[in-house]
Parts: C-alpha cells; structure tokens; sequence
C-alpha cells in the first residue's frame, strides 16, 4: 500500500443534543480508516450514517470527540492544528456547490482562492486557466462569462475549477452530482475522471448511491449508524448485495442481475461488475438458454 | 374504453412571466406547449422527462394548483379553471411531493392524518375509520402515537400518502416522490404506489426522471421542452434506447445488456424489464 493521506484512529465525535449536555448521540463511533495517496475512495452510507460528519473532520471543519485524525501529516485533532494550511490543501466541494458562486465572472469566482493563498498575479492566472481548461470550461470562451448565466452542470464545474485552482493535495466531494440530468452528471464524471489521471490528487467521493461511484472509485467505505461496517474494492463490495440491504444500501441494478444469475446457477466470476465485462461473458452462446426453450 | 377520462387535458398552453437575469426585462417562458392527454380511471401513467422538460407543471395542472393560460383540463368532467370546482377537484385528485415535510402539519401521525377530515367537518367515528384505513394501507399503524419528525424519509412520504388517501381520492399525483430517499425505501415507496393501483383502484400518475421507476407502469408519457415526445407500454418505450438517450435519460444498465445481447441475435423478450424479469429471460 501507498503512502496513507488520510488516517483515522478510533475516530468518534459526540453531539450533544440539550444544553445540559445530558443527551448524546454518537455521529461517528471508533472510525479506524487509512486513505492511501493518489487513490479514489467512495464513502457510502444511507441519510444519517455520519458520512459527511466524517469527511467535515478531513478539513477541520469538525474536530474528533476522541481518537485522532491525521490528514497530510496535519494532527487534525491537535488544538494548534494549523487549519489555514489545512484547509489549502483540502479541496472541498459540498452539496449543491452552484450555490457558493458569488463573483461577477466565472475568471474572478475561480481566482477567488489562490488570492487568498497570497500568490503572485501571474501564478494566479495560470492557476485560473489551467482549471477551467481542466473542467472543460475553455478559459477563452468562459472566463469573462457572469457564472450564473451558465448552466447547472457548469456552474459546477466552475465551483470545481475553484477548488482545483488552490492545487490541493486532496479533493473531497459531497454527492457532487445530486439533482444533475443523466447527460450532465455522465459529463461531470468525465471530466473528475480526468483530474483524477493528470494530477496526483486524492479524491474522496460521498454518497448513498452505489453506481455513481461504481466507475470511479477503486475502494469503498461504507458507514452505517456512525460505525464503518464494510471496506474493499467495488468488486467484493457490489456481489454483497444481501448484507448491504441490511443498511439500506443497494449494490448497482446489474450487479443485482449478475448476483441473481449467479443464484440460479450461471458461471457468471464474482468479481465481474462492469457492463462491458458482463456483456462479453453473456453473449458467449452457451451460457444463454438456447432459443428452442424459448416459449415466446 | 368508452368510458370518459378521469382527467382529460385538451390542448393545453402554459405561459409564465419570468425576469431575463441579464437585461432585467420580463419575458414569457412557455412551459408547456399544445398538451393534450387523457388519463382513465385506474390507470398507473409514469411521467417522464429530464429537469425543466414540463413534467412538474403538467402535474400541476392535472388538480387545479396550476390552470392553463389556454385550453381546458376536465377532472371528471369539471373544468379546472372554474374557481368553484377546484375544491372538488382537489378532494378528487391528491397530490404528494418530494419533501412530504411540506405537507406534514400536526404533531402526532394520527392526527396529521386526520387533519383534512377534521376541517371538513365530518363525524368523528367517520375520521377515526377513515385513518385507520389509511395507516393500515400505507403500512404505518405502528407508528401512529409518534411525533412526524421521529419517522425515516420513507415513512414520512407513507405518512404524507396516507393524509391523502384518507380524504379517498380517485386518482394520486406523485411528483418526484422517491427524490429524496435511499433506494430502499425508494423502492418500498414505488411498490405502495403500485399497490394502491391494484388493490384499490385508485389512478396512479407518477412523476420521475429515472426510467427504472417506469419500468412497471401501464404507460409511460416522456416530456422534453414543454410537449409531449413520446407515449407507449414500458417494453415499446425501452425498445427505442437511442432516443431515450437524446432525451437525457439514463439508461438503466441491466437493459443496455440486455439491448446489446439482442443485438447479437440472442432472443430476449423485449418485456423483460426489471431486474427479477430479466434474470428469468436469460436463465428460465
């Protein structure tokens, strides 16, 4: 294994839920996690598993109850956390990111953060333009554009192109897709996938649904009531589809099929999840009924 | 099939002012344009489109929350845009939403249930039938002393369903119902719809973007840019996968496989379209 980015050790974080403090509740319980460098990882879970409470500890917008996070050699749980520095190096992306533009060109919205980070003008602009070119927003069509007259897949690949440009060392994005058409969301996976060949980012996908991540990610977490219950590589994780109903969880619709052809007695290898795969195994002759059966 | 529609929608036009974001200056946005359908009595209809197709509005329309700017909607032979039908109307044909917070109100299921009974004025032995009934058909008398906000997503959207279904409406509009849920109970939502449709008659009209949900409707309508696009049974709808797709759909995988192994001239029956449907086609 790589080089851990991320490490969490008996990670749990208590929220009090009076002023008393009498009433707790366990948003996260013992979390031991290790995210290795330059790999994609899907954090799954249903509403309320602690997902996002989990990656709000990877940038300090949350510090542990007990146990300790390290993030890029950061002890995020240290009280002399250094979370300006921190915080550079964590690209985060919420929900719904459109939200969070503000500026009068998409230029000046992606320019926002390397300001900040107090670079030179001209590494600035490069900065700037070297993201939008990477989100597929060509700086010369797009930057002196006003953001909100984009549409919604571009805007939030202009909210992307914003966390790119303060060259984090790792990405980590909340259901980056919710409420985008099939086309668009396709697109945006695109162009994640990209990043994800050409810089040597780390990225840390959230969501509840288990095809979104399918392509992308090359392990999965899954959380379950504040606890990771699951871990492993999409492979092992999608042919568990009966253990992942017990959270409320699906594994993707075909893995479901290969699952239930495999029941009835197909030869059908566990670890084939992939359309194409699955395609070239079943459209081998003898394993599809020959058309005589066929009642029609 | 003589019968007159439940809802019948003739040629309908939808205008809305809306303010250009650059130059300031009002502008109509055509929302739907030249719709005509008709829904019968017991029907399951699934409405499909992307984002902005007009599927929502088209619902809307459908019980008087929106009237059209021209052509008329009959609901049982009463014209929408007639103010003193709309109540009618309404009790007639239900409506459920994404969020089924927006249209919890009380503290307590039992009482939410109850509450249109209640302002209607009927007899209380009537209202305590009548939600019991409701609870016992959306599966949630369990849960009838808890407060709404201790409920799950799903049994919130069942808790929703079930305010509706107490006031016994012919027909339930579902927008978008399953959008925020985990597809457990995502499914578990769907299959109560499906349910109502066949053991109590009631006309179902589903609004979804996904295609999977439609998979067991009895016909499917898809939208795109105000008008309707397309119409047919599921299998003749999945039978077209390219124009699904330039439609802005995703197509389900397990029928992309299936679409692909007919291709090389293996016979599968094109109404095999869920997953369980599926997995018997290619192993009987």
């Amino acid at each position: 294994m790589k080089d851990s980015i991320i490490i969490t050790k008996n990670l749990s974080h208590i929220y009090q839920t009076n002023q008393s403090g009498s009433l707790q509740k366990a948003a996260l319980l013992d979390i031991n996690l290790e995210i290795a460098q330059g790999s994609c990882v899907g954090i799954i879970g249903i509403t309320g598993s602690g997902k996002s409470t989990l990656v709000q500890h990877f940038n300090g917008l949350l510090r542990p109850t007990s146990g300790t996070v390290i993030v890029n050699d950061i002890d995020v749980s240290a009280k002399n956390a250094d979370l300006a520095l921190l915080r550079q190096r964590v690209g985060m992306l919420f929900q719904f990111p459109e939200a969070q533009l503000f500026e009068r060109t998409v230029y000046a919205d992606v320019a926002f953060g390397p300001r900040r980070m107090k670079l030179s003008r001209h590494e600035i602009r490069t900065r700037v333009l070297n993201a939008l070119d990477m989100v597929g927003l060509p700086h010369r069509e797009f930057a002196q554009r006003p953001p909100f007259e984009l549409s919604g897949g571009q805007m939030r690949r202009v909210a992307l192109a914003g966390v790119l440009a303060m060259s984090p060392a790792f990405l980590v994005l909340d259901e980056p897709t919710v409420g985008l058409d099939a086309d668009v969301r396709a697109e945006f996976y695109s162009y994640l996938q990209r990043i994800k060949q050409e810089k040597e980012v780390t990225i840390v996908l959230v969501s509840h649904d288990m095809a979104e991540v399918a392509t992308l990610a090359d392990w999965l977490f899954v959380l379950h009531d504040g606890r990771l219950v699951m871990q492993g590589t999409p492979r092992s994780i999608y042919t568990q589809g009966d253990t992942l109903r017990k959270w409320g969880l699906a594994a993707p619709p075909l893995s479901e099929l290969l699952t239930l052809l495999r029941k009835k007695g197909l030869a059908i290898p566990e670890d084939v999840f992939m359309l194409e795969e699955a395609f070239t195994l079943l459209q081998r002759r003898p394993f599809i009924s020959s058309p005589t059966n066929n009642s029609g | 099939m003589n019968h007159p529609p439940l809802i019948d929608i003739q040629h309908i036009n939808y205008i809305y002012p809306a303010r250009n974001t650059r130059t300031g200056e009002m502008q109509s946005i055509t929302a739907l344009q030249d719709v005509s359908l008709q829904v019968q009595q017991g029907e399951y209809l699934v409405l499909l489109g992307h984002n902005g197709s007009g599927k929502s509005t088209l619902a809307r329309n459908c019980n008087a929350l929106l009237t059209p700017t021209s052509g008329r909607v009959l609901v049982a032979g009463l014209d929408t845009s007639e103010k003193a039908n709309q109540r009618t109307i309404r009790d007639m044909v239900g409506m459920i939403f994404q969020n089924p917070d927006n249209q919890i109100i009380a503290t307590v299921v039992e009482d939410d249930i109850a509450w249109a009974l209640t302002v209607r004025g009927m007899p209380v032995s009537l209202i305590n039938e009548r939600v019991s009934s409701a609870m016992e058909a959306v599966g949630i008398v369990h849960l009838r002393g808890l407060p709404p906000h201790r409920l799950s997503g799903g049994q919130r959207q069942r808790l929703a369903i079930a305010g509706v279904l107490a006031l016994r409406p012919q027909c339930i509009i579902a927008d978008e119902p399953t959008a925020q849920l985990d597809p457990l109970s995502r499914a578990g939502v769907v299959s109560l719809l499906h349910q109502l449709n066949q053991q109590h008659g009631i006309t179902i009209i589903q609004v979804t973007h996904l295609l999977e949900e439609a998979a067991l409707a009895q016909r499917i309508i898809i939208m795109e840019q105000g008008k309707l696009v397309m119409e047919g049974t599921p299998s003749s709808i999945f039978a077209n996968l390219e124009q699904l797709r330039q439609l802005k759909l995703a197509i389900p995988e397990p029928i992309e496989l299936v679409a692909r192994l007919r291709n090389v001239g293996i016979p599968l029956s094109p109404e095999a379209l869920t997953v369980e449907a599926i997995a018997q086609e290619i192993m009987p």
